[in-house]
Formats: C-alpha cells, sequence, structure tokens
C-alpha cells in the first residue's frame, strides 16, 4: 500500500510542478496562510497580527484564510527559530518587533538575523514614561529625577520581562539623568501599568495603549515621550492633555532622543521573491486601510511604514544601536555579526 | 441599586432573538471545541475572532463568551469520562469524576458536574452583578505581595489534605515545581533548567503534561488491569439524570462553599484553576467520609466544578476592568475588544455600559442554555463508554497524541506526553499522587515571581508579607490552613506515638 | 517476568533522586545565591532540586526497609505484556508522526490497533483507520483551521 502511494505521491508532485512553474511570475497565495505571532494571545505582537488579519479579511485583500498562531517560548524566540526550520515556505508569516534581531545579540540562540528575510515594518509605538500621580506624588520629569537623586534605588520602574525593550529604556533613563532605579519585570507591560495604577511600583515605561486607560481613570499621569517630536494627535484624552501635549522627554530634561518600537513581519529565508514582493505590496496596502489606521490612532503610533531597501538599511542600524545598549548593559551574549 | 436597573438594560440588548441564537451557536462550538483536547477553548475563541470582526462588539462578546462556556462544559465531559481534562481547570474534576464514571455511573458524574458546575457560573454572575462597581478597585489593591499571598493560601489548604506517604507527596510536588521552573525566567530573563535545548526554552506545557500523566498513563494502567477489555456498562435512562440533579440539594453545603472560594479566586488573581483545587481540598477535608475521596465521591465531583465555573465568571470582571486576562481563553479575548475598538480598563464600566451590562446579562442566559444543552448530550457521552475498551482506547490515544501536538505545534511535545505517559503509570502504580503535581506545576512559576517581584518591590524584606491588612490576613490564613491539620494529626498522634511525619510537608512551604 | 513492588519503588526514587540532581546542576548554572533584593534565579530550583533528593532518598530507605511479604507484585508477565503492547505501537505511532506526519501515522496506527489487539476484520480496520484519519483531517484543517503535522507524503501530493 506504501508503495503504491508513493508512486501516486510522486505523479502528483510532477504534474504539480509543471502546471505550477508558468505561473510563478504572478504569485499568489493558494492555500490558507499562517501568521506566527511572536507573543501571547493579548500581548501587543498577538494584536498586531489579529489586526492586520481582520483588515485583510475586512478589505478583502487576501482570499485565502489567514490563521494566526502564537510561538511564545523564549521571549518570542520560538518563532524565529521557526521561521529558520520553515526556510523558503511562502505561507508562514512570522509577527514581531525588534525582538527578531535583538534576542540574538542577548541570548545564545540557533537561528541569526540571516535566517529571516524582513517584510515589512508597519508602525512604530512610542515608549513613554509613567507615574501614579497620587501615590508617588510625582507630577513631572523633574520631580521624578528629584525624587530619584533623593533617596537612590528607593523609585521602583515596571516592565514587561528582563532585559528587553522596557529594562533597557530604564537603563538609559538612568544614565542620561545620572539616577538610579530600581527595575521590577513582569510578565506583560498591561500588568506593569495595572501595578503602577495600584501604587503597589512608582512608575513604568510602556507602550501609550498600554496605560492609556488608566490614564483615564486618573491613576497613570504620562511624563514624557521618549522621541524625538511630540505625538501627533490632538485629541483630548483625560485631565484636558491630548497625546500630543506631552512633552518630549529632551524638552523634560531627559535626554535621551528616540525609543520607537518597529512593528515588523518577517518571512522566512528563501521564499521565493515573487512571493515577497507579493506580500511587501499586500502590507503596503494593509497600511492603507480604515482598519489598521484606526488601530495606530488607539495607539498613539506613529504611522510609518518601511519596506525593501529601507527597511534593510533600518534594521541594520536598529541592530547597532541595541547591541550598543546590551554591550554597556553587559548583556551581549550572543554573536554581533 | 443602579446596578439592577443597568443588568435590566443589559437584559434588554441580550434578549434578542439574534442574541439568543449566537448563545445556543456558540455554546454548541463551545462543547465540540471543550470535548476535543487538541482544540480546545483557546483555538475556538481564535477561531471565532475573524468571524466577529464584522458584527458588533456586543453580539461579538457573547458569541466569544458563550463558546467558552461551552468550552468548559466540555472539558469537564472529558475529565469524567476519559480522565483527560481538556482544560486546567478541570483537572480536579478527574479525580472523583473518573472513578466514579468507571463504576458505571457515568450519567450521575456527569450529570452531577455540569448541574453543580451551573450553580456556581450563576452565583458568580450574581456576585459580578452586585460587586461590579467594588471589584474592579479590590482588584488594584494586589499587588506582588497579595499575588503571593493567595497562592500561598491555594497550596496551603492543599498540603494538609494529602492522605499517602508525606515523602512521595513531596517528590511529587517538587517535580511540578522543577517542570513549572523550566523555561526562561521572568525575573532575570534568564533560561533556567534547559541545559541548552532549544526544544525547552519555552517551558514543558502544563496540557502536556496533563494529556500525558492522566490521559495516557490511565490508558496504559487501564490495558494492563483490564485484560478481558470490555466496555464500562454505564446505565442511560433519562430517570438517571433526573436523580442525579436531584442528589445536589445534598450537598448543598459542599455548594455554597465551594461557590465563595470560586468567587474569591476569580476576583483575586488566583483564577478558576487555583479555585478548582482549593475547593476540592478543602471539600475533602469537611467531608464525612474522608477515604471515598479521590474514589467517586459525589462532593468531590461538585467541589470543584462549582468553584471552577465560579471562579471562571467572576475572573472576567477584572479582566474588563483592569485589562489583565485570567486564562489563555480570556486573554484571547481580550485582544478581540482591542480588535473590536474596546479598550479594556477601569473606563468601560461608564463609556461602554450597554457592553458591559450586555454581556453580564448574557451570561445568566448563557450558562442556563449550557447547562440545559451540555445535560442532553449527556446519553451520548455515556454511550461511547459502552464501546468496548479495545476500540475506544486506541481512538483516545489518537485525540491524545494530537492534543499534545497542537498546545503548540511541536512534535517534542508528543515525545514528552508518551514519557509523562510512563511517570503517570508508574506513579499511580507506587501511590504517588498527582494532584500536588499538577498544582505545582501550575502555580508554581506564578508563586515564586510574584515572590520575587515582591522581594525586588520591599528591596528584599519579607515583612512586605504583612505590610497591610490585606495581606497580613492572607498570610495569616494560608499559615492556619496549613497549621491546623497538622497540629490536629499531631495531637491525635502523640498520644499513639506512631508514625509522626508532620515534618517534611513543613519544609515544603519553606521553598515556595 | 516478574518485577516486585519493592524493587519498583527503588527504582522509582532512583530515578526521581537523579533528576533531583539534574535540577541541582541546573540551578547551579543560574547562580543559587539569596541576594540583597530576595533570591536570585536558581536559588528556588536548588532547594526543590535537593527537597527531590530529600523525598527520594526517604522514600527510597522505606521501601528498602519494610518487610516485602505479602505485598502484590509490582507487574506479573501477562500484565507488563498488555502494557508493553499497548504502549510501543503509540512510541511506534509517535515517531511515524515526526517522519511522515500525524494524518499517515494515525491512519496505520489505527490499522493495527483494530486488526491487531481489537481483533476486527482487516477491511474494518483498513476503512476505520482512514476514518479517523479524514475526520480528524475535515476537523482540524478545514473547520478548525488548526493545522497538524503533514509530513513530505501528504506535501508531495499537494496537501499543505
Amino acid at each position: 500500500m506504501n508503495l503504491k502511494l508513493g508512486t501516486a505521491a510522486a505523479l502528483a508532485a510532477a504534474a504539480i510542478f509543471t502546471v505550477q512553474a508558468p505561473a510563478a511570475a504572478d504569485w499568489k497565495p493558494d492555500r490558507p496562510v499562517e501568521f506566527v505571532a511572536a507573543a501571547g494571545p493579548g500581548g501587543g505582537t498577538d494584536l498586531f497580527a489579529r489586526v492586520v488579519q481582520s483588515a485583510l479579511s475586512k478589505d478583502k485583500l487576501l482570499d485565502v484564510p489567514v490563521i494566526v498562531t502564537n510561538k511564545t517560548g523564549g521571549s518570542g524566540a520560538e518563532t524565529f527559530i521557526h521561521a529558520k526550520t520553515s526556510g523558503g515556505d511562502a505561507y508562514k508569516l512570522f509577527f514581531g518587533t525588534q525582538d527578531a534581531y535583538a534576542l540574538p545579540l542577548a541570548n545564545k540562540l540557533s537561528y541569526s538575523l540571516k535566517d529571516l528575510e524582513p517584510v515589512a515594518a508597519m508602525t512604530f509605538d512610542p515608549f513613554i514614561l509613567w507615574v501614579n500621580p497620587k501615590a508617588s506624588g510625582i507630577q513631572d520629569v523633574k520631580g521624578f529625577i528629584e525624587k530619584a537623586k533623593a533617596a537612590p534605588g528607593s523609585i521602583k520602574v515596571g516592565g514587561a520581562k528582563a532585559k528587553e525593550a522596557d529594562e533597557t529604556l530604564m537603563t538609559l533613563i538612568e544614565k542620561a539623568a545620572g539616577i538610579d532605579l530600581s527595575y521590577i519585570p513582569y510578565k506583560s507591560g498591561s500588568e506593569a501599568a495595572v501595578q503602577v495604577a495600584g501604587g503597589h511600583i512608582q512608575a513604568n515605561v510602556n507602550n501609550p495603549s498600554e496605560s492609556v486607560e488608566q490614564w483615564r481613570a486618573g491613576v497613570q499621569k504620562p511624563l514624557c515621550v521618549f522621541e524625538e517630536n511630540r505625538l501627533a494627535d490632538t485629541t483630548v484624552i483625560a485631565e484636558g492633555m491630548s497625546w500630543n501635549a506631552i512633552p518630549t522627554c529632551v524638552e523634560a530634561g531627559l535626554d535621551i532622543k528616540s525609543f520607537a518600537q518597529p512593528r515588523t513581519i518577517w518571512a522566512a529565508k528563501g521564499i521565493p521573491p515573487e512571493a515577497l514582493a507579493y506580500y511587501t505590496d499586500l502590507f503596503k496596502k494593509v497600511a492603507q486601510t480604515e482598519e489598521f489606521k484606526g488601530y495606530m490612532a488607539r495607539g498613539a503610533q506613529i504611522p510609518r511604514t518601511l519596506t525593501g531597501d529601507a527597511l534593510k538599511a533600518f534594521i541594520e542600524q536598529h541592530r547597532a544601536t541595541y547591541a550598543g545598549y546590551y554591550k554597556t548593559n553587559g548583556w551581549l551574549k550572543g554573536a554581533v555579526d | 441599586m443602579s446596578n439592577i436597573s443597568l443588568l435590566l438594560d443589559g437584559f434588554s440588548v441580550a434578549l434578542s432573538t439574534h442574541h439568543v441564537l449566537i448563545m445556543v451557536g456558540g455554546v454548541l462550538l463551545g462543547l465540540v471545541v471543550g470535548v476535543l483536547p487538541g482544540l480546545g477553548a483557546p483555538n475556538g475563541v481564535s477561531l471565532l475572532l475573524p468571524l466577529t470582526f464584522s458584527m458588533d462588539p456586543v453580539s461579538a462578546i457573547i458569541l466569544l463568551t458563550s463558546m467558552y462556556w461551552g468550552a468548559l462544559f466540555g472539558g469537564s465531559t472529558t475529565s469524567i469520562l476519559f480522565n483527560i481534562p481538556g482544560e486546567p481547570s478541570s483537572v480536579a474534576t478527574t479525580f472523583d469524576g473518573y472513578p466514579m464514571a468507571r463504576q458505571g455511573e457515568a450519567v450521575r458524574a456527569l450529570t452531577l458536574a455540569f448541574s453543580s458546575a451551573g450553580i456556581g457560573a450563576l452565583t458568580g454572575v450574581i456576585v459580578i452583578t452586585l460587586l461590579s462597581g467594588w471589584v474592579a478597585n479590590f482588584a488594584l489593591r494586589f499587588g506582588a505581595a497579595e499575588y503571593f499571598a493567595v497562592y500561598f493560601m491555594a497550596f496551603a489548604s492543599f498540603i494538609g489534605m494529602s492522605s499517602g506517604s508525606p515523602f512521595k507527596t513531596l517528590v511529587s510536588m517538587m517535580l511540578g515545581f522543577a517542570c513549572a521552573t523550566i523555561g526562561a525566567d521572568t525575573i532575570s530573563g534568564e533560561s533556567r533548567l534547559t541545559f541548552d535545548f532549544e526544544q525547552l526554552i519555552g517551558g514543558v506545557s502544563f496540557l502536556v503534561a496533563v494529556i500525558g500523566l492522566f490521559g495516557l498513563g490511565e490508558l496504559i494502567m487501564t490495558m494492563e488491569e483490564d485484560l478481558t477489555f470490555h466496555g464500562v456498562k454505564a446505565r442511560l435512562s433519562l430517570r438517571e439524570i433526573g436523580r442525579a440533579v436531584l442528589e445536589l440539594p445534598r450537598y448543598w453545603a459542599t455548594v455554597l462553599r465551594s461557590a465563595l472560594i470560586g468567587c474569591w479566586m476569580g476576583i483575586t488573581p488566583g483564577g478558576p484553576t487555583a479555585a478548582s483545587f482549593m475547593s476540592y481540598a478543602i471539600g475533602a477535608r469537611f467531608a464525612k467520609d474522608k477515604a471515598r475521596f479521590g474514589k467517586g465521591a459525589p462532593e468531590g465531583i461538585v467541589a470543584p466544578e462549582t468553584a471552577d465555573h465560579s471562579a471562571g465568571s467572576c475572573a472576567l470582571l477584572p479582566m474588563l476592568a483592569l485589562g489583565i486576562p485570567g486564562s489563555a481563553t480570556a486573554a484571547v479575548m481580550m485582544g478581540g475588544l482591542m480588535i473590536w475598538g474596546l479598550a479594556p480598563g477601569p473606563m468601560l464600566f461608564t463609556t461602554r455600559p450597554d457592553f458591559v451590562w450586555g454581556l453580564i446579562a448574557s451570561m445568566y442566559l448563557g450558562n442556563i442554555i449550557a447547562v440545559i444543552l451540555v445535560l442532553a448530550t449527556v446519553p451520548l457521552f455515556a454511550y461511547i463508554l459502552r464501546a468496548p475498551f479495545r476500540i475506544v482506547g486506541p481512538m483516545i490515544t489518537v485525540v491524545c497524541i494530537i492534543g499534545a501536538y497542537t498546545v503548540a505545534s511541536h512534535t517534542f511535545d508528543i515525545w514528552l506526553a508518551l514519557i509523562f505517559g510512563v511517570a503517570g503509570y508508574v506513579f499511580k502504580k507506587l501511590d504517588y499522587p498527582l494532584a500536588p503535581f499538577v498544582l505545582a506545576m501550575v502555580l508554581g512559576d506564578k508563586a515564586e515571581d510574584a515572590f520575587r517581584q515582591a522581594m525586588l518591590t520591599s528591596g528584599g524584606s519579607a515583612s512586605i508579607f504583612w505590610s497591610n491588612g490585606l495581606v497580613g490576613t492572607m498570610m495569616a490564613l494560608g499559615v492556619l490552613l496549613l497549621g491546623l491539620p497538622l497540629i490536629s494529626r499531631m495531637l491525635r498522634e502523640t498520644g499513639i506515638g506512631l508514625r509522626r511525619k508532620a515534618l517534611p510537608q513543613q519544609r515544603e512551604i519553606g521553598s515556595t | 517476568m516478574e518485577i516486585s513492588r519493592r524493587t519498583s519503588e527503588i527504582a522509582t526514587s532512583a530515578a526521581t533522586a537523579l533528576i533531583g540532581l539534574i535540577v541541582c546542576y541546573g540551578a547551579l548554572e543560574n547562580g543559587i545565591a539569596w541576594e540583597e533584593a530576595g533570591p536570585s534565579s536558581g536559588f528556588f530550583p536548588f532547594c526543590v532540586g535537593c527537597l527531590i533528593l530529600l523525598g527520594s532518598a526517604a522514600t527510597g530507605a522505606q521501601a528498602t526497609l519494610r518487610p516485602t511479604e505479602g505485598q502484590p507484585p509490582f507487574l506479573d508477565g501477562e500484565r507488563a505484556r498488555a502494557a508493553i503492547l499497548f504502549f510501543l505501537p503509540i512510541v511506534a505511532f509517535a515517531a511515524l508522526a515526526v517522519f511522515l506526519g500525524l494524518y499517515i501515522a494515525m491512519a496505520i496506527y489505527i490499522v493495527y490497533a483494530m486488526y491487531g489487539p481489537g481483533k476486527l476484520k482487516l477491511a474494518t480496520s483498513i476503512a476505520a483507520g482512514l476514518g479517523v484519519a479524514v475526520v480528524n483531517f475535515v476537523i482540524f484543517e478545514k473547520l478548525f483551521m488548526v493545522p497538524l503535522l503533514k509530513g513530505p507524503v501528504l506535501n508531495a501530493v499537494g496537501i499543505y
């Protein structure tokens, strides 16, 4: 029975190859596409993948179904290891942040940036420094620095996971202001935000969307945004303030220019160039949909989409920046090149 | 009371034909998903999520939550019939549900489970209705130390109860802790106990362990013991279902106690899994006939099921109010909320009362529909048990293997499940208790994270665990739960002067 | 072949003790100190490993010292045969699944289990095997869109 099956398989395979070859120039997916998110359900990257999925289905940009799966092991490294082992697969896309290239810097992992083919950076999530105004008595960056100087280590800053973006940013704050803070890692950014809201710790660094509801409820207050320019949105959110009213950290006296987190999409290395071109084009369209614009607006994100060479150049530069951070913090474990 | 009028508004939203149909559909789908361990509630919600993109948020959340209720009931079904818990929170149901089913009383076991679960869920929803404003603020009072105290209480209530060898209990629980440790450490970011195996960086999944220990382990056990491969002769009359439902009032004390435990664990971050274990343990302690626990005691089914479902319902409230999901399924739902343009948080109750109260109203209806539908399926499920085991056994094996694979799409997990299967078989034969293992695996890393976060917050001072009334009371209760059986046992045994084995159990606590 | 209760108790406690040692060793790699702001990441695992060792030692000692008369054996020949005859095909199933994908592996396994130990007719068994694979395929791939491992053979005939 097996033998027969084998022959049949070979015949069928031959048939498929001969039929498909001429059509390759105009590539289009003809079976479900899998989006692998490098974060658990409800996490930032998971939400990103599902918003793209919903934009694709609402605006009928893709005829085949999209399946979102989560591979969260090793802070998402599992997703990119999976990318390495599914080399050339045109039906799997991998969703992440800078973690795709930052993880192999801080950990010994079997994949490297060379195993991934960047497809797009869809949008950038800014970072904001938040405090609990009532429990901590801090109202602005000046007060934050004064308080930290008065009692070194007394301000507890919460963030998602250890030795990743949030803790990196905290070490940057420490260096820029010459202060000493204590970092407390939680499972997710929202968890850290709730701990600040409950007054258990004093401050956290976060993407806007993870704390906006606490801000509305008056239990968190934004001190400054880690960007070169203020955020664009001028809709009033709480206390008569809009995203635009939050000063940049440089304005507020904390010399950290930009720390945005790209929302990135990757393919496995060896994906056919025509498939890559198709997806690049597809995600450019997604960035223009109402669905995706609504997502960016809710998260006060910086709408900047990068593809092709611009994306590659950005990754190169961003990776070098992170390698620099990790080196000064003594976290560098993986190979830099 | 304003909450009642808000609830009535909610009912006017939820009671449309359209929404009732959505509930029925959701519950049915949930049952299917819950019965197949390879699918499970998180997969079901993921599947439905794309469908909800074009729905209005109220209908969408009703669909997702109804499916969730269905899946919870479905998960109990496989726990009772095949010893395979579909959801972590239905593990405790296997302890007495499966033995009862094996004794030919599958119908009674299923009916008891479903009706007590229904009562638990309704209690939970009533608590939500009455306390919705208060719960959100209360949940904010939980810092790392309070989290730890909740877990400590769960462990403490469980440790005193185990009957067998205390050393075997110790080994089993510590192995559970060790499994929970594997993978990336939240606090330091380092990987632990992975020995540079990349398959292990994601940790050992709880479901894989449970599929092996309970599902495969039990299959091997059955094959070995039951050489004649007889099917279980389950009695199958509708009267049987009615009789089991009428039996329930007899356990009113267990139901009440378990519902309270469930609501408490649902509102606090303990969650349904801890609630069901704690309720089972305390139920065993209060039972008149302790020896029957673990051998098919009806209270052993009623206690975890009631607590599981009341906790599951109550846990939705902190999720909506704080945006912190209590389970994988809740996490997917929360993602849905954000895609529909709603942000979970303290303001959701004031900005979208139609959504919140429509959801709460639908929880009343959805759970009632779920109980009715699931009771209707009892004869069908019990019928499966009549087939000879040599036919059903391999089918369950296939389901187990698929289930292990779908947890994370790893072939490595299949091997792990087989290893856990052998371990489960040997442990069961040698009377190692499995419950402490499971409890430690579910709560171990959470308890450790909370402990270390609390220590970081306090700068290394243990006084944080009695720094305010809330955490102090919980820690004291935990110590009391831990101490009472030990003290009473010591009092009893000093007279006789026999085996004083309380000591190692105290040491377990020292390390949690 | 017969394994006594005592042998199996001692073997099991030796195995758990070995796990305890491994856990301790792994914890040492992370550092087991209790620092100023709480324990470092290896502290708890190290305690856990030690407690496993302690519990295993006590269990092993109990089994060695306890009188063995009157204990039912852990396994006798017939029972062991039944357990192994059930378990080995599952191992084969898992191995097949890794190389040929879950669907083909489950079909082969079910055909074997129905025809061999199940004592069904060959035709019925083959039908059952194919049926199980097809039903699962429809449920997982088509209805619920949960992709299972399909393996090279199904890929080659165009099923991904």
